[in-house]
């Protein structure tokens, strides 16, 4: 038995280093052009898994979880996630996660995706065992709110018998496992124990995660696994991209990960002291691929005069141009800039105004920001005289 | 820089001329209005800022009228190290060259030539100052703005540090603090609020953060739906439990207060029995009662009986006596009234005697009056035959009376008017008888006798004389009145049957004394028939008088007598009536009284027997009841019935104290409450299933607001303008910071710059104002106050001649101040105007003062009145006349010396022909065409 495990499409989601829509637009959507192209760029993976699962005849695709970003996407989100879902055959089974819960507001029982929703289209919105084909049942674990006081998963595994002779049995489950992230205070942390014990007695075959945005293989049992994103969504993330095509028996799992994604979320550190590292750092931007789908966030330590800093400022205001985004992150960077004697003398000014200068050039020097800017300033206004 | 040589030719009115100038000190060029002074000034600036192909309104305007040249202006300048002559032709063939001799040569041409100069001149030469130092015709009162001069800054510099060494470097500030704060406003408004660039990222920032916290803020309420929902359906399951329990405790509380209803009406029927048992007693006893008083009674009637019977017995004693009384009092009555009776008949027969004698007396009257109406009658009828025959009346003798009254005044008025004869006998004659109308007439001498004439008189001596005189017409008229009137008493007097008015009178006066005496006899006949109607009556009376006596015998007694026995008689009668009324009085109370005991008696009788019957009525009566009920049944029955109310009672207490110990009261509020708690809980389903809807329906209308794509873009939004505004805040605090340092370190400097300048322009102005003058100076340099003699006025406020004196002295010390290498020319264009000759005098000993030293700069004074400036001592005076075109408008024809100005420019001369303070006119021919 041949099926897709995928989960965290996470439909609907925009990155703030994306870029905002540019103020004073004309009104046609609330995201910029990134913001729209790594949208689009969502529901190509969703297509692409799709064509992956009608190609390798999966019996089904099974979403563990935060199909959409919120339970309050808008209804365009909505009508394009139905849409991308309607470009394949494969039946789908769409399982509440944390993003998505099955409560009140839950976005896959709207009105609007039950209405533009795929006949092959299922949700796992209650509880329990559901035969999916003929010797084929799915264990949901959906999510029923934000902060569930329970391991779901747990719960559900703990009301099962072994399965039937001649069944196969998938449990569908959401959040991490204890061992990833154990954090004693929260209650809905899957327990691994008892996710070992079902699969050694034969209560289910199969645990496919959700929750966790790389691709991960437990280290004791692979038959324990998370999918991950199929398109990256954050700059931590180990291995994202990916979906899984499981063949599965009463015995093992075959596991196949296929790339489905086209995006990276990059990060470099450089060291800028001298205009070679300057150098350095403009040709390792230069030398990334695929630019235009790849978002890149610069930690970077030095120090640098006047000129140099003014140098770095151009040089990546140039390839942002190119980049879907390039950001400095702050938190790690410890850049600092320092006018030197070259920056007073390129000045060649006299008098009262050498005097100025002087008292800005003794106030940057002792990291005044502000004087550091008034002297760039002033460096551009004795250059345009 | 150092002005040498100034050509001009075909320059407005001016021809061709050259001035040379005085390399120090004060050149003076004087000349006549329209000799082209300012022109000298005005081709200066065009040949060092205008190119050789500017068309400017300027040059338009040099080019001289009617002649096909381009103005031309040549000056020889030296300046820093340089020294050279430039030309420039404007207009027709256009023309720049440059001959540079110092430091090094140089020879350059169009608009190389031009730039070169412009080199030169912005490297050695502080242009600004140039213009600031001049003072224009009909200008130059105000101050020169020479805050920014770097000439002046630079000497100012020197002065205030002491150095003497002038900086090699000339570009200090040239427009920088300026920059700076056109750069501040971008940002910012001189008032320091946001503009531009910065205003726009702080509305966005606000924009953003205000979308934000909107979008939050739904995505929150929805949240907190969800939560709502989820809470909500808790509560309807647990409410909906609680209230079928409550259902369930409601009905057994009702069951328990059913069977408690049911014993209380119970209880309300033993109540009524127990109260008709009572009723039932006081029945009984009330029968016994009446018993009782019946026999009491009884006893009573029998008691009375007998007091009656007792009350007629003694009655009928006192009955007899009266009686008795009676009878005696009727004897006594009866002999009263025979006394009385025999009184009365002796009073009336005196009483009669008494009237026969007062009856004669009357007959004897009556007869007498008898006799007299008898003679009264005969008198009577003899007076009215007498009146009766008479025929005239009072009314006929008045008529008559009249017409004889008639007769005289128709008379009268005839003789009146008649004619007169008057018959006089002479005094001295003799009588004389005449005869008139028939009648003899004797006249006596002088007698005079005078006669009307109204009718025809007839006068005659008879014998003698016979006259006869007639009346006129209206005499005669008059007389027929007489006549007439005669005739009418005639008449009259025929008509009465008597003679005339005497007979008439008299027969009237008869007729009234027949009247009067028959009026006394009808008084008589009144008199004595009084009382009594006619004659007739009065007989009847005396008739009937008469018939009384008849048959009476006549006594003698007289009359006083009878009267007295009939007194005496009368007296008697009354006495015995009253004894007789007295005793029939008396009999008639003792009648009374004895049917009085009678009434009474019968009364008593009654009483008597009425007691009895009633006695024996209600004997009978006790009797019967007696039969139907004996006394003991009767007591018997009264025990019985209240011993059956009291159980009846007893009962009904013992049912209800049972009642009361179950505490129906309690239950029933029991039952109320628990009601009321269902009724609650009802009500608290609804409203929670009210909220569920409301929810579900506020979430599904959320779900289609895509709260979390807004919210995301919000923040997305928010990130990037907190981004932008910080970066156009560090951009603006930039450039308040270097506008801030910059203007401060300047304001600096200025401040040391004040003191120099205002000790040198103290200097040049104290040679003007005397020794207590004194200047404050703002840190631009300008001249804001001045003292004199204790007494300080604002610059604005002096007088116009006062505030162009220190504005000369101002720009003298500049010049005075900057370094000879750096300095530019005074250039005064007629100032002063506003000077009196004594304060002229001193201002020229301040030009002198101001030129005195070593390398001083320039100063060049135009001026039409040169009396102004006569008194600067070290002047050079260059007198200026008109430099016209040959043939003109003057026959001043000079030698015809000059090449053709159309051969490519002439050489210039590096070297100046002439010499300072010189000028020259170099008149040409006029050209061809
Ligand atoms: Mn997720």
């Amino acid at each position: 038995m041949r099926f897709v495990h995928t989960a965290d499409w996470q439909l609907g989601m925009t990155r703030r280093i994306l870029g905002a829509r540019p103020p004073k637009e004309a009104a046609g959507g609330l995201t910029g052009e990134a913001q729209a192209r790594f949208a689009q760029a969502r529901l190509d993976a969703v297509a692409e898994l799709g064509r992956l699962a009608d190609e390798r005849d999966a019996a089904f695709v099974l979403v563990c979880g935060d199909v959409f970003e919120s339970n309050l996407v808008g209804p365009d989100v909505v009508a394009r996630a139905c849409e991308a879902l309607g470009s394949f055959r494969t039946p789908v089974l769409l399982l509440p996660g944390n993003h998505d819960p099955a409560d009140a507001a839950c976005v896959l029982r709207r009105p609007d995706f039950a209405r533009r929703c795929p006949a092959h289209v299922t949700v796992l919105d209650a509880p329990g065992v559901h035969e999916v084909a003929p010797g084929v049942e799915v264990v949901a674990a959906p999510w029923r709110s934000k902060h569930p006081l329970t391991d779901l998963v747990g719960e559900q595994l703990a009301a099962l018998d072994p399965a039937p002779p001649g069944t196969l049995r998938v449990l569908a489950g959401h959040g991490e496992l204890d061992v990833l992230d154990p954090d004693d205070d929260e209650p809905a942390r899957i327990r691994r124990d008892g996710v070992l014990a079902a699969l050694a007695d034969g209560r289910v075959h199969y645990v496919a995660l959700g929750d966790r945005h790389s691709t991960w293989t437990d280290a004791v049992d692979d038959r324990i696994r998370h999918a991950g994103t199929p398109e990256v969504t954050d700059f931590d993330e180990v291995d994202p991209g990916n979906v899984l095509v499981v063949d599965l028996d009463r015995h093992g799992a075959q596991v196949a990960v296929e790339p489905v994604g086209r995006w990276r979320f990059l990060r470099h550190d450089a060291r800028l002291d001298a205009d070679g590292d300057l150098d350095a750092l403009d040709a390792r931007l230069a030398a990334v691929p695929d630019k235009e789908r790849t978002a890149i966030r610069l930690a970077l330590v030095g120090t640098l005069s006047l000129r140099q800093r003014g140098r770095l400022d151009d040089l990546l205001a140039a390839h942002a141009h190119a980049f879907a985004a390039v950001e400095i992150l702050e938190q790690h960077s410890d850049l600092a800039t320092v006018p030197d004697d070259a920056d007073l003398d390129d000045l060649d000014l006299h008098g009262f105004a050498a005097d100025a200068a002087a008292e800005l050039f003794a106030a940057a020097t002792s990291d005044d920001a502000e004087a550091r800017d008034a002297l760039r300033l002033l460096h551009r206004l004795v250059g345009s005289r | 820089m150092r002005l040498h040589r100034i050509r001009l030719r075909d320059f407005r009115g001016v021809h061709d001329r050259e001035v040379a100038l005085a390399e120090h000190g004060v050149t003076v060029l004087q000349g006549d209005n329209e000799v082209g002074k300012t022109s000298t000034l005005a081709a200066l600036d065009l040949l060092f800022d205008a190119a050789d192909s500017s068309r400017r309104a300027e040059i338009r305007a040099a080019q001289p009228a009617g002649v096909d040249a381009g103005p031309e202006v040549e000056a020889e300048v030296s300046t820093g190290p340089y020294r050279f002559t430039y030309r420039k032709r404007w207009l027709r063939r256009p023309r720049t060259e440059l001959h540079v001799t110092a430091p090094a040569p140089e020879q350059l041409t169009g608009a190389d030539a031009h730039a070169r100069v412009s080199a030169i001149l912005d490297e050695t030469m502080d242009r600004v100052l140039w213009r600031g130092l001049r003072v224009e015709q009909h200008s130059g009162v105000g101050q020169a703005d020479l805050g920014g001069q770097d000439a002046l800054t630079r000497a100012l510099d020197r002065a205030a540090s002491g150095h003497e060494a002038a900086r090699p470097d000339p570009t200090v500030d040239d427009g920088l603090v300026e920059r700076a704060v056109e750069e501040l406003r971008r940002y910012r408004t001189p008032s320091g609020r946001a503009t531009g660039e910065l205003r726009a990222a702080e509305v966005r920032l606000a924009d953003a953060e205000a979308e934000h916290d909107r979008c939050r803020a739904a995505l929150e309420a929805t949240e907190r739906d969800v939560a709502a929902r989820d809470r909500l359906d808790a509560d309807l399951g647990t409410v909906r439990a609680r209230r079928r329990a409550q259902g369930d405790e409601v009905a057994e509380l009702e069951d328990r207060w059913a069977g408690l209803q049911s014993r209380l009406r119970e209880v309300e029927a033993a109540g009524d029995q127990a109260v008709l048992a009572r009723e039932r007693a006081d029945a009984a006893r009330d029968r016994r009662a009446a018993r009782d008083a019946l026999i009491a009674a009884v006893a009573a009637d029998a008691d009375a009986a007998s007091r009656a019977a007792a009350a007629r017995d003694a009655h009928d004693a006192e009955h007899t006596t009266a009686r008795e009384d009676r009878d005696r009092r009727r004897a006594d009555d009866t002999d009263a009234r025979a006394e009385a009776t025999r009184a009365r008949h002796a009073a009336d027969a005196a009483d009669r005697a008494v009237s026969a004698a007062r009856d004669r007396a009357e007959l004897l009257d009556l007869a007498e009056r008898l006799r007299r109406v008898g003679d009264a009658a005969s008198g009577l009828a003899a007076a009215e035959r007498a009146q009766a025959a008479a025929t005239v009346g009072a009314d006929d003798l008045a008529e008559v009376e009249d017409l004889a009254r008639d007769l005289l005044r128709a008379e009268a008025a005839r003789d009146a008017a008649a004619a007169r004869v008057e018959l006089t006998v002479p005094a001295d004659g003799d009588g004389l008888t005449l005869d008139v109308d028939g009648e003899t007439v004797t006249l006596a001498a002088g007698e005079t006798r005078t006669l009307p004439v109204a009718a025809v008189r007839a006068v005659s001596l008879p014998g003698v004389l016979a006259v006869r005189v007639r009346p006129g017409l209206d005499d005669a008229g008059r007389d027929d009145a007489v006549r007439e009137a005669t005739r009418a008493l005639a008449g009259a007097c025929e008509d009465l049957g008597v003679a005339d008015l005497e007979a008439a009178r008299a027969a009237c006066r008869a007729a009234e004394d027949a009247a009067r005496r028959a009026g006394e006899h009808r008084a008589a006949l009144a008199r004595e028939l009084a009382g009594h109607a006619d004659t007739a009556a009065l007989r009847t009376a005396h008739d009937a008088v008469r018939d009384r006596l008849e048959g009476v015998e006549a006594t003698t007694d007289d009359v006083a007598a009878l009267r007295t026995a009939a007194g005496t008689a009368r007296e008697e009668a009354g006495t015995a009536a009253r004894r007789a009324d007295e005793a029939d009085a008396a009999c008639r109370a003792a009648e009374d009284a004895v049917r009085e005991s009678e009434t009474r008696s019968a009364v008593l009788t009654e009483r008597a027997a009425d007691a009895r019957h009633a006695h024996a009525r209600r004997a009978e009566e006790l009797a019967a009841a007696r039969v139907d009920e004996p006394d003991a049944a009767l007591a018997d029955a009264e025990s019985t019935r209240r011993d059956r109310a009291r159980e009846a009672e007893r009962e009904h207490e013992t049912l209800a104290a049972a009642l009361a110990g179950d505490d129906p009261d309690t239950v029933e509020v029991l039952v109320t409450n628990a009601r009321a708690v269902a009724e609650r809980l009802t009500g608290e389903v609804a409203r929670l299933e009210r909220e569920h809807a409301e929810t579900t329906g506020r979430l599904q209308a959320a779900g289609a607001q895509g709260w979390h794509d807004q919210l995301a873009a919000a923040a997305t939004e928010l990130e990037a303008a907190g981004r932008a505004h910080e970066t156009v805040a560090a951009r603006a605090a930039a450039a308040r910071r270097l506008h801030e340092t910059l203007a401060r370190h300047r304001e600096r400097v200025r401040r040391s710059y004040v003191a120099p300048f205002r000790a040198q322009v103290e200097r040049l102005a104290r040679i003007v104002f005397g020794p207590t003058l004194s200047l404050e100076i703002d840190e631009d340099l300008r001249i804001t106050h001045r003292t004199l003699d204790g007494t300080t006025v604002a610059f604005g406020a002096l007088s116009s001649g006062a505030q162009e004196q220190l504005g000369l002295c101002a720009r003298l010390a500049c010049a005075a101040l900057v370094d000879p290498a750096d300095g530019v020319p005074v250039v005064i264009d007629d100032a002063l105007g506003h000077t009196d000759p004594e304060r002229l005098a001193r201002l020229g000993a301040v030009f002198t003062a101001a030129t005195a030293a070593q390398g001083a700069a320039q100063v060049v004074v135009l001026t039409c009145t040169p009396e102004r400036y006569h008194g600067i001592g070290a002047a050079t005076v260059v007198p200026l006349t008109p430099s016209r075109r040959p043939g003109a408008d003057s026959a001043d024809d000079r030698d015809d010396h000059a090449g053709d100005r159309d051969e490519p420019a002439r050489p210039i001369d590096p070297a100046p022909a002439t010499a300072p303070g010189t000028v020259v006119d170099l008149p040409r021919a006029p050209r061809a065409g």
